[in-house]
């Protein structure tokens, strides 16, 4: 009979888009059906039952009192025991109703356990997710995250289907979950276990930090040039600490020939329009490539500061850092020329 | 039997909130970090690349550059190596002030010169130190025998970012990374300044007297 049950829900619930409405209309069919097989009969261990009505009863206050009636109707068998258990149970289902949605996982565990006789080990557990994740998502009020967080459980529990740890899917799944209902509220470090990986707390977090140290490692490979020829992190590391080793060279071989220039600074930078030229050279040399082991020296320069061709006005274009060089260098020599005028 | 399917429920259910508060925390504090790491990768290849950076960085480079030329008119004999370390420190400040406190190496080298002026009169009275350097050096060397390749590697590029020695290991990605943009944007610096001085200079010496 619950075979039965099962198989009418995992066909009712493929599709992924059926609506709340559909849902509990649904939902009622099964009471219906329920109410026929209980009344079919009389054997039925309480165990199972009461599962049944736990199932039923997380779902909707009223199903439960719904099926609490239809228990009260059924025989002796049960008697004013069922009654006197089903109170602390019912306040129980609230109580975990209200509570966060994790708590909610727990009438699965036990369900899971003991759905167990004779039922396919896959549809009880997605069938269970999914009913629990409707009720999660109606609580919170968003559709849309609905049959996202849906399509997560099953393809966490089809991918955990092969492993036949129940205790440690359900944690998963619990951490999944959790990960992933909470995420309106705090943003988590949401991980989920792939299919044949393990699946325990350690694991899943060590996987957590690789995955962020790798992705650091990948900002630092779009920065270093030649990093991406290198795979592995020794090589990646080698080429970082021989870059950070060779610019470190280079400012120290810059600081020495700014040393030996040093005596020139105040007479080349007193002037503002050289001031302006200095400061626009720079941003024109941020075009340049930087990947030069030996700086370049100027001498070649040199040369063409005879160009009278070039406007002045051209210092304050960045086009062409060319053009910019020799238009700054112009502009040099017609200032220091006329400061040494005296 | 009934109710001893029940009640292990709930009494699990209540142990598993008390762990998840308990959980939370370390999770709050994870993603904060987490945040503060994205804001460092992502903006650090960005922050050191703009024109205005590489403008606040030149100008504050020349004045504390003049400011070391008038210091060192007091003393006119200076080796052009001693000079040069000058310099570089003296850029190396001004790279890590520009930074404005957000990285570790910054404000490790903005720390360092007052840690260096501490030892120096530290030095000048006890001169034993050199000798404890040696000792600690050797007896780390015994202690280990070999570790794997990659551990060495980050802890050889700890010590060359300044002040992340003991950090650990996505962090000191992370201020490797802010660390490789801002020595960039030195160099580049550095360089347009090298280039307009030499470009200035044989004006100087040409018309001179």
């Amino acid at each position: 009979m619950l075979e039965g049950l099962v198989s009418q829900e995992s066909l009712s619930l493929n599709s992924m888009d059926m609506s709340v409405l559909e849902r509990l209309k649904w939902v009622q069919q099964q009471q219906q059906q329920l109410q026929q097989v209980v009344s079919q009969s009389s054997n039925n261990s309480p165990e199972l039952l009461h599962q049944i009505l736990q199932f039923h009863g997380s779902n909707n206050d009223e199903l439960l009192q719904g099926s609490f009636s239809q228990f009260q109707m059924i025989g002796s068998g049960f008697g004013p025991n069922y009654n006197m258990g089903y109170g602390p149970q019912h306040e129980a289902m609230d109580g975990c109703i209200s509570r966060t949605s994790s708590c909610q996982m727990e009438p699965v565990d036990t369900m899971e356990v003991l759905l167990k006789n004779g039922t396919k080990e896959d549809r009880p557990i997605s069938l269970k997710n999914k009913r629990k994740q409707e009720v999660k998502t109606r609580e919170e009020e968003n559709t849309e995250k609905k049959i996202k967080v849906e399509a997560d459980t099953e393809s966490s529990m089809k991918g955990k289907s092969n492993m036949r740890n129940r205790e440690a899917s359900s944690e998963t799944s619990k951490e999944t979950l959790k990960g992933v209902s909470e995420i309106p509220k705090l943003d988590y470090i949401h991980v989920r276990a792939r299919r044949g990986q393990a699946t325990d707390r350690h694991s899943l977090a060590e996987r957590a930090r690789r995955e962020k140290i790798s992705k650091k490692m990948k900002y630092l490979q779009d920065i270093v040039p030649g990093c991406n020829k290198v795979t592995g992190k020794a090589g990646m590391l080698d080429e970082i600490i021989n870059y950070v080793q060779c610019l470190q060279r280079q400012v120290e071989f810059l600081s020495m020939k700014l040393a030996v220039l040093n005596p020139d600074l105040e007479l080349a930078v007193e002037d503002v329009s050289v001031k302006q030229a200095y400061f626009t050279n720079v941003v024109g040399s941020s075009k340049h490539s930087i990947m030069v082991d030996v700086p370049l020296f100027p001498l070649d320069h040199q040369g063409s500061l005879d160009l009278s061709a070039i406007n002045p006005n051209q210092t304050t274009s960045i086009e062409a850092p060319s053009a910019s060089w020799e238009s700054q260098s112009q502009s040099l020599y017609n200032t220091s020329s006329l400061g040494f005028q005296y | 039997m009934v109710n001893s399917n029940l009640f292990p429920s709930i009494e699990a259910t209540g142990g598993e909130s008390s762990t998840e508060s308990r959980r939370k925390k370390p999770r709050i504090s994870e993603t904060e970090a987490e945040i503060e790491a994205r804001r460092i990768n992502e903006e650090s290849l960005k922050r050191w690349k703009t024109n205005r950076v590489q403008q606040i960085y030149a100008s504050k480079l020349v004045e504390a550059l003049r400011r070391v030329r008038q210091r060192s008119t007091n003393e006119p004999d200076k080796v052009v190596s001693v000079a040069a370390r000058e310099i570089r420190e003296t850029a190396d400040r001004v790279l890590a002030a520009s930074a404005k406190g957000t990285t570790r190496w910054s404000r490790a080298i903005l720390a360092s010169r007052v840690r260096a002026k501490l030892k120096k009169h530290k030095k000048a009275a006890k001169k034993s130190a050199g000798n404890c350097k040696s000792r600690k050096a050797a007896a780390t060397e015994t202690n280990r025998i070999k570790l794997p390749a990659v551990d060495r590697k980050l802890k050889f590029l700890g010590r060359l970012v300044p002040g992340c020695r003991k950090v650990s290991v996505p962090n000191l990605l992370d201020e490797a990374t802010d660390y490789i943009a801002a020595l960039e944007m030195q160099v580049r610096a550095m360089e347009a300044l090298a280039e307009l001085l030499t470009a200035a200079a044989p004006r100087t010496t040409l018309t001179g007297p």
